[in-house]
């Protein structure tokens, strides 16, 4: 199994934690019954109700205006010297979010991450994209600045956002998931004890690359896959599934995360499953969605261990584990 | 004393193993060989094609012609016709299982030289108890997995209840895996598909705990073990369980030998990285099973159907005493193979043969 590269003693002594989350849906909230109105739906809606959705989310704007409009949020709301951030971070599970595209072919070149840092005058922030890795994207890209900020001495901030906007028309059901639209913002601070990440596990399974041609096989092996890097999550941070205060889901159906509990031995009731229904699934934003909204309602103590499992096409398994 | 065998389902997965055994015997002079299937065909003298069916009635669809010389040659009943199908319904189930049964017994009372009567049933009669079953027990209210092992338990009640009237051992099976010697697979049976769903990767998980026992046998003994409580050690009013017992292996350890297996024998398959099924309990198995059945498409219900009518079984954790049954064999030299040592042989034959799809292996003519 691929394991993130360890900072070992490092990362205890210097710790990296999660200051900051900000994030924004797609303006346009459209009923189950509505998407299955305009034939946006692959399974009736009544079966999707029935799997814990409600509606969707859908946006008129472009993925990279909800990407500035989260980072701007979270900015905004911190008020961060934008010349502390060392390094920014930009993940978008499909290649249109990946490109400012004009009809000039070579503006695949013109890629949002750099657009992001020069118009939010991030001057000081290196840039990366973080691509094919479906709703991965941003906890990998969490992993990646963490392990960015330990790397680099003088690195004190780094700053990590996903976007996805499905194109219009576009069939909003997924494997049996109902899709959103949306951004978020996650801000990673060296020597913040807040949301320390404890451990982190990612394994990508190749033979399922082909999402269309392996639905059946990527529905079977997600279980047990998704069972396996828990339980190795767990391990590496010392913990059992009894020490998990709270479960940050991706909002995929709750039906399959009923499941997922049976499988790894944790209680419904430690399971943040609120924004399922009315949010759906916003592609790689959700379990940071749901650590903020988690956060706000009060549902979490210091100290708490929090657990964040995601699944993204390509195909990835990942799961990390925080101390808030 | 010499033996004339009626066979019924001889073209079944366990039939077609039981008939040449009889058929090397000196004393057997003769067998019948009941079979609904259009083309029989055996290169032993001994043995007699006779078409018919235990569900056509009393007379089991024997024309008139045959059914004077078969009623007056008959010492020896193998009832081994069943419907295995896991899935059937209860009805279906119980047109063969049980009414066939009625009817073999009331052909058999038919018999003047009847001397025994040896009905195949299941260890699965003991449908959800757990723990140890011992071969004499059957009266239960524990409830049952699937339609097969319920009329399979009917059949047993009306078995002992003719037990007075006529000369009837039972001989309860666990799984038959295939041959200890070559691998080979007869017929393809429900744990087959489903280790041909765990390869695909489509078996996310089965019912269980780690501990819990898989009791499989080897077709040779099996057959050897009918065989031999048939003709020569036949104990009327007797029940004998011809199963692994405490040598099955268990869950943890079957998931393991497979996977095992199939790096060996398909190097290939290591780079699919295709995970081993998860044990879980049996409500998050059954709520998967829902939700397949609900929301996927055929492949995958199709793959859940193959499964959910009997790994729930698993779910109900049991040993089967074999204490008569193994005295008995191991009295007359007839040892059970070690599972451990031929379950990767079935499991190569079957990665091989692509499930007895591209025909058989160099060497491979088993039972």
């Amino acid at each position: 199994m691929a394991r993130a590269p360890d900072s070992g003693q490092a990362n205890s002594l210097v710790p990296v934690g999660i200051s900051a989350i900000q994030y924004v849906l797609g303006s346009d909230e459209i009923s189950l019954e509505e998407l299955e109105a305009r034939g946006m739906l692959d399974s009736p809606a009544a079966t999707l109700s029935e799997f814990g959705f409600s509606s969707a989310r859908l946006s008129r704007e472009s993925s990279y205006t909800l990407a500035a409009a989260a980072t701007s949020k979270l900015l905004g709301a911190t008020g961060v010297d934008r010349t502390s951030i060392d390094a920014l971070f930009y993940a978008g599970a499909t290649p249109s979010c990946h490109a400012v595209v004009t009809s000039d072919p070579r503006s695949a070149f013109n890629y949002p991450v750099a657009q992001l840092q020069y118009e939010l005058e991030l001057t000081r922030a290196t840039a990366f994209g973080v691509s094919q890795l479906g709703c991965l994207g941003l906890m990998a890209s969490v992993m990646l600045a963490r392990d960015f900020l330990l790397s680099n001495e003088n690195a004190s901030r780094a700053l990590c956002v996903s976007a996805d906007v499905l194109p219009a028309g576009c069939k909003r059901e997924m494997m049996y998931n109902v899709i959103s639209d949306g951004a978020c913002a996650v801000l990673l601070e060296k020597k913040c004890g807040r949301n320390r990440i404890l451990a982190y596990r990612q394994i990508t399974k190749g033979y399922y690359w082909d999402a269309i041609a392996r639905k059946n096989e990527i529905t079977a092996a997600y279980f047990p896959t998704a069972r396996n890097i828990v339980r190795d999550a767990l391990a590496d941070a010392g913990l059992d599934s009894s020490d998990i205060s709270c479960i940050l889901p991706h909002n995929v159906s709750l039906r399959s995360w009923e499941i997922l509990l049976g499988l790894i031995q944790i209680g419904r009731e430690k399971l943040f499953a609120e924004n399922i229904a009315k949010m759906a699934h916003v592609i790689a934003a959700d379990n940071w969605i749901n650590l903020q909204a988690a956060t706000e309602t009060g549902k979490l103590c210091h100290g708490d261990k929090l657990l964040l499992f995601t699944f993204g096409f390509g195909a990835n398994w990942a799961c990390m584990v925080l101390e808030h | 004393m010499t033996h004339t065998v009626l066979i019924t389902g001889a073209t079944g997965m366990l039939g077609q193993a039981l008939v040449p055994l009889f058929a090397r015997r000196d004393d057997v002079e003769a067998i019948f060989a009941l079979t609904h299937a259009c083309e029989y065909s055996d290169s032993s003298c001994k043995v007699t094609p006779v078409r018919g069916d235990v569900i056509s009635g009393p007379a089991l669809g024997i024309t008139p012609e045959s059914m004077r010389e078969i009623l007056d040659r008959t010492s020896v009943i193998v009832h081994a016709a069943a419907n295995t199908r896991f899935s059937a319904s209860l009805n279906e189930a119980r047109s063969v299982n049980l009414e066939g049964t009625k009817n073999v017994l009331a052909f058999a009372s038919r018999c003047p030289r009847l001397k025994a009567f040896v009905a195949l049933s299941t260890v699965h009669v003991a449908g959800k108890r757990t723990g140890i079953i011992y071969e004499e027990e059957l009266d239960h209210t524990s409830g049952f997995v699937n339609s097969y092992e319920q009329s399979k338990y009917e059949a047993e009640l009306l078995l002992r209840e003719s037990m007075s009237a006529l000369p009837i051992s039972v001989l309860r099976l666990s799984t038959v895996l295939g041959s200890s010697t070559t691998g080979e697979v007869g017929q393809m049976a429900a744990i087959h598909h489903a280790l041909r769903l765990y390869y695909n990767s489509l078996a996310p998980m089965i019912p269980g705990e780690p501990e819990s026992l898989v009791d499989l046998i080897a077709t040779e003994y099996a057959a050897t073990a009918v065989e031999h409580f048939a003709v020569g050690h036949f104990h009327a009013g007797r029940t004998f369980h011809i199963c692994g017992g405490e040598n099955a292996l268990t869950l943890a350890r079957l998931l393991e030998l497979t996977r095992e297996a199939f790096l060996c024998y398909r190097p290939s398959w290591r780079k699919r990285a295709i995970e081993m099924p998860a044990i879980v309990d049996l409500p998050t198995f059954e709520l998967f099973a829902r939700s397949a059945e609900e929301v996927g498409d055929n492949i995958l219900r199709n793959s859940v159907a193959i499964i959910k009518h009997f790994v729930p079984q698993l779910a109900y954790p049991k040993i089967f005493s074999d204490v008569e049954c193994t005295c008995s064999l191991q009295a007359k030299g007839l040892p059970n193979p070690s599972v451990q040592e031929f379950y990767p042989q079935v499991v190569r034959w079957l990665v091989e043969s692509e499930w007895g799809e591209i025909g058989t292996l160099a060497g491979g003519a088993g039972v």
